[in-house]
């Protein structure tokens, strides 16, 4: 899968400081900054109502200097004896039976997932749905009842007069049930694990009355393989006389045979974790110059460019970093170039509908001429196309070049020209459209690394759930929690307002067109500055204001979710998980950091 | 159950330190300490506790007594640094109360024992014993004896959950104990304890004092103070009312007491003559009674001594102990 915006490399993604972007570091010591400052001048504000300058002045002085000289007072003996007891108060809290409905939940699934096509998909969604879902659920109440019931209880007396710094009951509450997490989310994953490959695996028996290795007396070959899974495989047999059950429904079988009856084997690779490499995209109009964005068909396909049939209009995809290692070694024993294409395509008229349009792609040296002979494809819509082009090819005046040596530039650059043949009909492309398979990943890791992102996420919603815990009530606690789940969830959408992108305004003005029952883009009436309009911007702007601010410290959620990687059997990239751990520990940190304050500067007993 | 308890002497070194508290040494000072509780809006509600100041010695035990709302748990909390003062401060051990530091030698039994009920008496024990930095060995052993000390041994791996009380008063006591503190503050340690629990407490209440350790109770249970307590405050609506050694404040001055053992009439007639004669007044003379906590353990000892018998009538003067 590649994204749209591609990931920036770890350590630029982390450092970079400058004025086109700040990195995650600059802008988490900022954030911590602007917190503490703005935390400093509230307390000195309030604290000056209620005593006077000099006493507030005093009293946030103390808190602080406090607070630093605790911090390296901070003793891993007793987070890890407060880490025991969250994790003992989850077990006698009976925090297995979570596992017991998952394993309920996996157990009946396969009654009621169904599907023809596609199936590692439909489990994958489904299990890595449940468990994301089941392990946020268990850790946020987990962790969000712990502390206000230790208050509750008054348990938290106990623990207060021990030398116990309020750091550590936050750090020790995050750990504790962190790990707890941790053990809940190993199981299901295992769990998760074998239901999918046992769900998977299946074989078919050969329909027919020949049914020996050799076909009959007079040669015959089996057909087909019988129904199953809700699907058939075709027989063939391959250049060396093996037989095999042809590629369909996303896996192929051996045939092998046994006893003297042909036996199918187990499907293979049914779980791929493909590593995309992609490429910059750009096109040429029909007069073969050189344009930014191809045809635009209508804003409803505007994610992508259209190139028009029949003229020289075409999308050029460059590759970088071509070598010896990009090559997959083929069964024949010779090396090839794995392509993967999408395209979707556009009809201005109808033609034959069974007709698929025909397109044309060819390799390409950049700055040269040189180009491989075309090569005719049908495009299937919207789904992946796979091109494999061998070590050896033929250039368009059929003679023979080799891939590396000769359509790979000095730069390790490589350029894929896709066109369309049909007249007035259009390819459809966007830039993740096509991309070079890499040797591909291990399924197994790539799962485990879907489930180190749904660990960050776990751990993420404990920690706001501890620290939100140190001053709120439970079931309080609980709302900020959910919220702050809710906005990470939807965070794209929550910018888009705040920066005043999103049609309809800010919370007041589409409170008043929700309730007028007035469109998204339709203006006000007069569109003069009538005094009620400028109140609502007014309003609005100062909502608009805190919710950038608070922007700035949602972590987006949906990031977390790596379900559509597993799913569709692309490997996620391992930046991607090193960013999310490292927001994790970020957000971990500056909770804690939270956490300690609020917890120290509150009154623990009544 | 034992009927004269008697608790194993649990400081390690064994050796008995001076019973007299010294003066010099002043453990837990409060400078006019007070503390107002406000609503959420900062508006005030109560004046717990005005302008009290205190300055309590090592090695005594000090009660602080009043009815209740009298400011005796908030004055022991500020001490804890679990209420932050309004006014003045609490200097504990060297240190402003807030400190988190000074919490290494203090034991704290609360009002009720605050404990984990999901956690056995093993557990609990393990758990406050690691928030101390005491080694994995010392740490067993002492929670062992601990357990033995406050005669939780057969319920050592039952949760807290089903304890009665009694025990839950035990094994927080145990809890206080357990970095063998030198301030031990206990809030209304008999508390919910049948008499022969209150014996215990107030015998291990002075069993720590012997060993040296400096005790601040509160209480309103005014039999438990008399009897253990040295110097005691006296709170009422958040003032100090009274301040003084016990046997001092109960002495009445003016009052001469005589008991003796086999008087006849006669005898006790010129014992009133004599006291005439001097121009004294006699108030009473009368044969003493024991106190109800008195009868009641002399029973159940007895009871104990010799199983199933239904004692009808005790000779209250046959235990009577001054």
């Amino acid at each position: 899968m590649i994204l749209e915006k591609p990931l920036l490399p770890y350590f630029e993604w982390l450092l970079q400081f400058d004025k086109t972007r700040w990195g995650a570091l600059p802008h988490f010591l900022l954030t911590l900054l602007v917190i503490a400052i703005a935390t400093l001048l509230l307390s000195l504000l309030v604290g000056t109502v209620l005593y006077g300058p000099l006493k507030a002045g005093d009293k946030v002085y103390r808190v602080v200097v406090n607070g630093f000289r605790e911090l390296f007072s901070l003793s891993f003996r007793r987070v890890w004896a407060l880490a025991r007891l969250a994790i003992q108060e989850s077990l006698r809290g009976r925090v297995l039976i979570a596992v017991a409905v998952f394993v309920l939940l996996l157990l009946f699934a396969g009654w009621f997932l169904k599907t023809e096509r596609e199936p590692a998909r439909l489990y994958f969604s489904f299990v890595l749905t449940a468990t994301s879902f089941l392990g946020l659920f268990v850790a946020l109440l987990l962790a969000v009842f712990s502390l206000p019931n230790d208050f509750k209880s008054k348990t938290i007396y106990t623990v207060l007069t021990k030398p116990v710094r309020a750091g550590e009951v936050v750090i020790g509450r995050i750990l504790g049930f962190s790990l707890v997490g941790t053990v809940l989310l190993a199981i299901m994953g295992v769990c998760s694990y074998l239901f999918v490959v046992r769900a998977l695996d299946h074989t078919h028996t050969v329909v027919g009355s020949v049914l020996a290795k050799g076909g009959d007396a007079e040669g015959n070959l089996p057909e087909t393989t019988s129904l199953d899974k809700g699907h058939r495989h075709t027989i063939q047999q391959d250049d060396d006389g093996h037989l095999f059950a042809e590629f369909a429904h996303d896996h192929d079988h051996h045939v092998g045979e046994s006893n003297g009856r042909l036996v199918v084997s187990s499907p293979h690779e049914t779980i791929r974790a493909r590593v995309p490499r992609g490429g910059t995209l750009r096109f040429k109009d029909r007069q073969g110059v050189q344009v930014a964005r191809g045809v635009s068909v209508g804003k409803e396909w505007g994610y992508r460019s259209f190139i028009e049939g029949g003229t020289q209009a075409a999308a050029i995809w460059t590759f970088d970093g071509i070598d010896e290692k990009t090559l997959h070694d083929e069964d024949d024993g010779g090396e090839a170039l794995r392509l993967e294409l999408v395209v979707r395509v556009f009809r201005t008229w109808k033609a034959d509908i069974n007709t698929p349009v025909q397109g044309v792609i060819q390799l390409k040296r950049p700055g040269s001429d040189l180009k491989t002979a075309p090569e005719f494809f049908s495009a299937k819509d919207a789904t992946i196309d796979q091109r494999y082009f061998p070590r050896t090819l033929t250039d368009t005046n059929n003679q023979p070049i080799d891939l590396l040596d000769d359509l790979v530039d000095e730069q390790g650059q490589i350029e894929v020209v896709v066109q369309c043949l049909d007249r007035s009909q259009y390819f459809g492309f966007a830039q993740g459209d096509c991309y070079v398979r890499m040797k591909e990943g291990s399924p197994l890791w790539n799962f485990t690394k879907a489930y180190i992102s749904m660990w960050v996420q776990m751990v993420l919603v404990i920690a706001i759930a501890v620290t939100g815990s140190t001053v709120l009530s439970g079931p309080i606690a609980m709302m900020f929690t959910v919220s702050f789940i809710l906005l990470g969830f939807y965070r794209e959408f929550f910018v888009r307002v705040a920066r005043g992108i999103q049609e309809g305004g800010g919370p007041v003005e589409s409170l008043v067109r929700l309730v007028t029952q007035m469109n998204l883009t339709a203006g006000f009436r007069g569109e003069s500055e009538t005094t009620s309009l400028w109140i609502m911007r007014s309003v609005d702007s100062v909502f608009l204001g805190a919710m950038e601010l608070l922007a700035n410290v949602l972590p987006d959620f949906g990031e977390f979710n790596a379900t559509k990687y597993v799913a569709y059997g692309f490997d996620i990239p391992a930046n991607q998980i090193a960013q999310q751990l490292t927001m994790g520990a970020a957000y971990v940190i500056g909770l804690s950091i939270v956490g300690y304050f609020l917890l120290r500067t509150r009154e623990v007993a009544k | 159950m034992a009927a004269t308890p008697e608790i194993p002497n649990s400081d390690k070194n064994g050796e008995r330190r001076a019973r007299e508290p010294d003066e010099a040494q002043v453990v837990v000072e409060t400078r006019a300490l007070s503390k107002v509780y406000r609503d959420f809006w900062g508006r005030q509600k109560v004046r717990a506790l005005k302008s009290l100041d205190l300055e309590i010695h090592k090695g005594e035990i000090f009660g602080l007594l009043g009815p209740n709302g009298s400011g005796k748990t908030t004055t022991i909390k500020l001490l804890l640094g679990l209420l932050f003062p309004s006014e003045g401060e609490a200097i504990v051990l060297g240190q402003n109360a807030t400190e988190v530091s000074k919490n290494e030698r203090i034991g704290y039994l609360p009002e009720e024992s605050y404990l984990y009920r999901f956690l056995n008496a093993e557990e609990t024990l393990d758990f406050y014993g690691r928030l101390f930095n005491i080694p994995a060995d010392v740490r067993r052993e002492r929670i062992d004896r601990l357990i033995k000390l406050v005669k939780l041994d057969a319920a050592r791996r039952r949760q807290l959950r089903e304890y009665s009380k009694g025990m839950t008063r035990r094994i927080g006591l145990a809890q206080a104990l357990i970095n063998e503190p030198d301030l031990i503050l206990l809030d209304e340690p008999t508390s919910g304890l049948d008499p022969i629990g209150t014996r215990e407490m107030k015998d291990w209440i002075l069993e720590l004092r012997d060993q040296g350790k400096t005790i601040v109770m509160c209480s309103h249970l005014l039999a438990d103070v008399q009897d253990v307590c040295d110097r005691i405050a006296i709170l009422h609506q958040g003032e100090l009312k009274e301040l003084g050694r016990v046997d001092e404040l109960l002495k009445v001055e003016d009052v001469t007491q005589v008991k003796a053992r086999g008087l006849s009439a006669d005898c006790q007639d010129e014992i009133r003559q004599v006291i005439e004669r001097h121009q004294g007044e006699l108030v009473s003379m009368e044969n003493p009674t024991t106190t109800l906590e008195e009868l009641f353990l002399s029973i159940v000892r007895d009871s104990e001594a010799r199983p199933g018998r239904r004692i009808v009538k005790q000779e209250p003067t046959k235990q009577g102990k001054s």
